[in-house]
């Protein structure tokens, strides 16, 4: 069997086996053009090694995760585990609205009301918050955190989401999901930093840079936007700032977070691609809509039935548009 | 796609802004209105969202395209561009939170400052229902509403209590400054061409509103 087929085969010992020539980089490029650090789902070592933060080499990587851990730990009892006559305005208004968020959390997945897994969010989203002050937290983030938080928790709990419990799960295991969480949540924000500050310049180079690509690949959709004055900002904007999560049926997201993983500090560059499939997914429907129908449509797409074949059909449309495209700008000059 | 046709048999076009501080219901004040449902579930809303109904006022069908905003004063500077041309406005906050009560004269001096001056504003305190969490009496919010020459009305979206009246009554009185600044200039309100968009304002944020569609009958 290729070594793809394995990978995104149900034997677990055989992907194991493949696991450990991944990690040690052999794979890395090949499955970056397949597009998919795919599909360790609940391997969170390897979330781990592919957002860089947890070396490869296992002794010294216990080391880098015991250390960050109790960074994390430092923080909360740092910054989180405090009185409110301590903090300052600004914080004391983070915190609210961070508070405010949690519980909207993937309302539609019973296991995100649970209490405590609310209360890990928002530590989590406010050590973030109070680390990087230049953007501080926006509405959004929340579900940005929500991947990450369900492959580590798939390492120590069994079955489906549905059933899993929080409190089922003993402290320190919990801290260091959320630790790991915590870090990995950083490190996909790390190269969006400018998403997330003021008027957010980077979800609005992105939203552009969407606007001309669509131009370049479907004309008849992108001259009918246009003649209906639909701004790509009226839709494009919650999917960048969501990176997409909000569009698509929670149970797809680990699919989706791996492509995005895989690319890297190249994430921002390929979204456009993704956005781009996406949106012409309905290239068909948008041509029979008026300004308000489009709206409308694309504020609440039909993608509630999807499995995950309707996504990779986006991933790999994107692939193939960016490969296009992308090593030649001048394409894209109008 | 049937469902998200609209029903484009209107006289009259008003653009309504929702705006005020995150979680005290504006979503869901909409889609009571627009399609009278109610979430307990649901997300937060990021950058704007979009929904419209048709209600009749005196002989004349009004359609209110309703832009309902992200909360968050991080995307002040994405919101308040959809305030250009709105003729109307539902200021909410959350009668159980004082904070974003508190918070009403800050929303309040950033849409007179992005808007015309003859712009309707509704003060809207939502969630009456939680009677024994309440934490802004209806007398503080009807003496600032009155300060601030503002309309207002206390609702619930949960309950669909006075959500109806809420929206109409600003339609009602966008509808009045339009007729009657319309039988100023001399013109029949009447006469006016299907589908033009009204503005209280100056001209040109007519051509704004043209821009996104409104006017493409």
């Amino acid at each position: 069997m290729e070594l793809e087929g394995i990978l995104a085969s149900e034997n677990t010992s055989l992907r194991c086996f493949v696991w450990l020539i991944v990690r040690d980089g052999c794979l890395q490029k090949k499955l970056k053009e397949k597009g998919s650090a795919t599909l360790f789902k609940g391997n969170y070592l390897f979330v781990e090694t592919y957002l860089g933060y947890a070396p490869p080499n296992s002794d010294r990587r216990e080391g880098v995760l015991r250390r960050k851990r109790l960074d994390y730990l430092d923080c909360v009892a740092q910054y989180y585990d405090i009185q409110d006559i301590e903090r300052t305005d600004e914080e004391i208004n983070m915190l609210r609205q961070i508070a405010v968020d949690c519980p909207r959390t993937v309302p539609d997945v019973s296991f995100f009301q649970q209490a405590q897994v609310q209360k890990s969010l928002e530590r989590i989203l406010y050590i973030w918050a109070i680390r990087h002050p230049a953007s501080g937290y926006v509405q959004g983030i929340n579900d940005l955190a929500t991947p990450f938080l369900v492959v580590f928790l798939s390492e120590h709990v069994e079955g489906s989401i549905d059933n899993w419990m929080m409190s089922d799960l003993p402290s320190e295991k919990i801290s260091g999901i959320e630790a790991d969480c915590y870090w990995c949540l950083s490190k996909l924000l790390d190269g969006m930093q400018d998403h997330y500050t003021f008027a957010q310049p980077g979800i609005q180079r992105l939203v552009f840079k969407l606007k001309e690509l669509v131009r370049r690949i479907d004309e008849p959709v992108s001259t009918h936007m246009e003649e209906q004055g639909l701004e790509f900002l009226q839709f494009a904007f919650r999917w960048f700032n969501c990176l997409l999560i909000r569009e698509i049926p929670f149970h797809l997201v680990t699919r989706l977070w791996d492509t995005y993983l895989a690319e890297g500090d190249a994430l921002p560059d390929f979204l456009v691609y993704i956005a781009a499939s996406f949106l012409l997914t309905w290239s068909d429907n948008l041509l029979k809509l008026d300004f308000q129908e489009m709206v409308m449509f694309l504020q609440h797409l039909p993608t509630h039935n999807w499995s995950h074949s309707e996504l990779e059909m986006v991933l790999s449309r994107a692939y193939m548009w960016h490969a296009m495209f992308n090593s030649s700008p001048s394409h894209l000059a109008s | 796609m049937g469902a998200y046709r609209a029903d484009d048999d209107y006289d009259y076009l008003f653009k309504v802004v929702l705006i005020g501080d995150s979680g005290v219901g504006k979503s869901n004040l909409l889609s009571r209105f627009s399609r009278n449902e109610f979430s307990l579930e649901s997300k937060s809303t990021i950058g704007v969202e979009f929904a419209t109904r048709s209600i009749h006022v005196e002989d004349k069908v009004v359609k209110a395209q309703i832009w309902d905003t992200a909360g968050q004063e991080r995307y002040r500077a994405i919101t308040s561009a959809y305030y250009r041309g709105a003729v109307g406005a539902l200021l909410v906050y959350d009668v159980t939170r004082h904070v974003t009560f508190e918070n009403v004269e800050r929303w309040l001096k950033e849409l007179r400052d992005h808007t015309d001056s003859n712009i309707v504003i509704m003060l809207v305190g939502n969630k009456a229902d939680l009677r024994h969490l309440r934490a802004v009496s209806t007398e503080d919010a009807k003496a600032f509403a009155e300060k601030e020459s503002t309309f207002f009305m206390e609702t619930s979206a949960l309950e669909s209590m006075n959500v109806e009246n809420a929206f109409t009554e600003v339609l009602t009185q966008i509808y009045r400054v339009v007729s009657k600044k319309a039988l100023e200039a001399g013109d029949d309100p009447a006469a006016l061409p299907k589908g033009q968009t009204i503005n209280v304002g100056s001209k040109d944020d007519v051509s704004a509103v043209k821009k996104v569609g409104c006017c493409s009958s």
